[in-house]
């Protein structure tokens, strides 16, 4: 049944094909051994890596301005729905404390004298009006307030979080590059009507590299609710989802593959979490 | 329609004809997740899946009244001592030649425990009774580099791949301490303590340590020199000469058996903040 499914998806017209580029120029013509044993590696082993279209924001209309390529590590990882789940799950909770609360019998007012005799009444024996089988008494392992959920979701899993959503945006389309954030107006009515004429669906989420972006943007999109500007630093797998595109600077999508690149290939990830394991000795 | 050699990219081209992925359409792998409720009724109630005991939950291996397994046959010590044996993780030549070509290791330079731990690719656990590193011979064929390691076990084909390449071997006990400071000289050196001298090896290690075969470091050197040509002989290959080498200074370079780092006498501090050493006035 499986199958099945996996066939009729795949015998749907692609609407867009995935630009590839040829393997011979990833090769790069270095006499350096192992950088050619990498790229071997890579073209092997790797999925083909992405190119995009750099498009523009200072006209309504969609100019192309060149292509990019995205490394495939970041850019066309595996998708793993499963890892996004606990990504959301995981920044949910992290900072989610309740304060739902309910007394025991010890902090219940009164309760402190036994109701009744123990023999001679024909009544069932007890000891207070506040034990948990009294209406009106305490609760026994009720909630107790101040109740943190706080817990670190292990490095592999937030990075790989940020991999795959990245990968599912861009082959979903959900995925843009402009040059940069430059608009002719700090009018808000043209950055709506870029968004309806780009059919990028009503909530975007726009991604620079820095946090001072420039000021028409910034005043445009200040009093839409469903489009939010973010630098790199702030981007998540939560935010991602929530909005239906997400459009990256050119530098910030160079920024942010630096940035997970390095971070895939670091050998001291297990420094970083050894502060947040339970056992600490 | 575009390659789909890859396995990701099957899955992301399946991606492009499902609706959009968002909050409200994810979810987590099927049973990944471990319910810790006792259920009641048609939910695995009644006794629980615990025999004929209603109220307990019962210890690890009890079969409901019948006599254990774990229990039911005479005690045969396989694992009598295992608690106390050392370990030794193993690092083929292979990897070690990988971490060669990829300049994670410096060649000019001794290897030890300490150059393998700051890769980051390996770490030791002293308190599990891991004593340091062996180097197994998988990879032997094609292990090339010519280097100056010291590990704490290797086997006799290991030591022929390295020595016939000009390089040199050595097998070295550290004690549990000397461990702590090596897997993370950085860390123990912020902690601003002397560096300790290291212990003598324990009595079923002395034998191995000091047998010029295993190429140890409390056997005699001349000793040693002779085993070399022994083993070029017993292999068929012709013993390059370190003496002759442009880098026999490194090549020649050990460690005093009392001595945890290269070029650090014990009672040394290392002050990292100032970039200095302090030396003891007295002889530790």
């Amino acid at each position: 049944m499986l199958r099945n499914i996996v066939k009729t998806l795949l015998k749907v017209p692609n609407t867009r094909q995935f630009v590839t580029a040829p393997t011979s120029s990833i090769i790069t013509q270095s006499k350096d051994r192992l950088a050619e044993q990498i790229n071997q590696y890579n073209s092997k082993f790797l999925p083909e890596p992405r190119e995009v279209w750099i498009e523009n924001l200072d006209t309504e209309e969609t100019n192309r301005l060149g292509l990019m390529k995205l490394h495939p590590e970041v850019f066309a990882d595996t998708p793993r729905i499963d890892i996004v789940q606990r990504n959301v799950q995981w920044q949910k909770m992290y900072r989610f404390v309740s304060f739902a609360h309910s007394k025991t019998r010890a902090e219940k007012r009164g309760g402190g004298r036994k109701p009744w005799p123990q023999k001679g009444l024909g009544r069932a024996r007890h000891g207070s009006i506040r034990s948990p089988i009294f209406r009106g008494g305490g609760r026994c392992h009720g909630p107790r307030s101040p109740t943190p959920h706080f817990y670190m979701l292990p490095f592999w899993l937030r990075l790989k979080g940020l991999t795959t959503t990245l990968s599912i945006k861009l082959a979903q389309d959900d995925l843009h590059v402009v040059k940069d954030l430059e608009i002719p107006t700090n009018d808000k009515e043209y950055i709506k009507s870029l968004v309806e004429k780009r059919n990028w669906g009503p909530s975007v989420l726009i991604v620079d590299d820095n946090d001072i972006m420039p000021k028409n943007i910034t005043i445009a999109t200040d009093e839409i609710s469903y489009i939010n500007l973010m630098p790199v630093y702030g981007l998540n797998v939560y935010s991602m989802l929530k909005y239906n595109t997400l459009v990256l600077t050119k530098a910030a999508a160079e920024k942010i593959q630096e940035k997970i690149l390095f971070n895939l290939r670091r050998t001291d990830a297990y420094k970083m979490e050894a502060k947040f394991k339970v056992n600490q000795n | 329609m575009a390659s789909l050699k890859h396995t990701s990219e099957k899955a992301l081209q399946m991606l492009r004809s499902l609706p959009r992925l968002s909050l409200a359409n994810i979810r987590d792998n099927p049973h990944s997740r471990i319910k810790t409720k006792r259920g009641r009724g048609q939910h695995r109630g009644d006794f629980h899946g615990n025999g004929q005991k209603r109220w307990t939950v019962l210890r690890l291996g009890y079969d409901c009244s019948n006599s254990p397994f774990y229990l039911r046959f005479k005690y045969e010590p396989y694992y009598q001592g295992h608690h106390l044996r050392r370990q030794y993780p193993p690092i083929t030549l292979k990897t070690l030649q990988m971490l060669i070509d990829s300049n994670r290791l410096d060649t000019s330079r001794p290897i030890d425990v300490a150059s393998l731990c700051t890769t980051g690719l390996f770490q030791i656990f002293p308190d599990e009774k891991q004593f340091g590193f062996q180097l197994i011979d998988e990879g032997a064929e094609c292990f090339k580099a010519k280097i100056n390691i010291e590990v704490q076990h290797a086997s006799e084909l290991v030591i022929a791949a390295i020595e016939k390449n000009g390089g040199v071997i050595r097998t070295a006990y550290y004690d549990q301490k000397a461990l702590h400071a090596l897997r993370d000289p950085k860390k123990f050196f912020e902690r601003g303590l002397p560096i300790p001298r290291r212990m003598i090896p324990p009595q079923d290690a002395v034998e191995y340590y000091s047998n010029p075969k295993n190429r140890g470091y409390l056997a005699d050197p001349e000793a040693i020199s002779h085993e070399r040509l022994v083993l070029a002989q017993k292999y068929g290959y012709k013993l390059p000469k370190i003496e002759d080498d442009p880098q026999y200074n490194m090549l020649i370079e050990t460690k005093d058996p009392r001595q945890i780092f290269y070029g650090l006498e014990p009672g040394i501090v290392v002050n990292l903040k100032d970039k200095c050493i302090i030396k003891p006035k007295v002889d530790v």
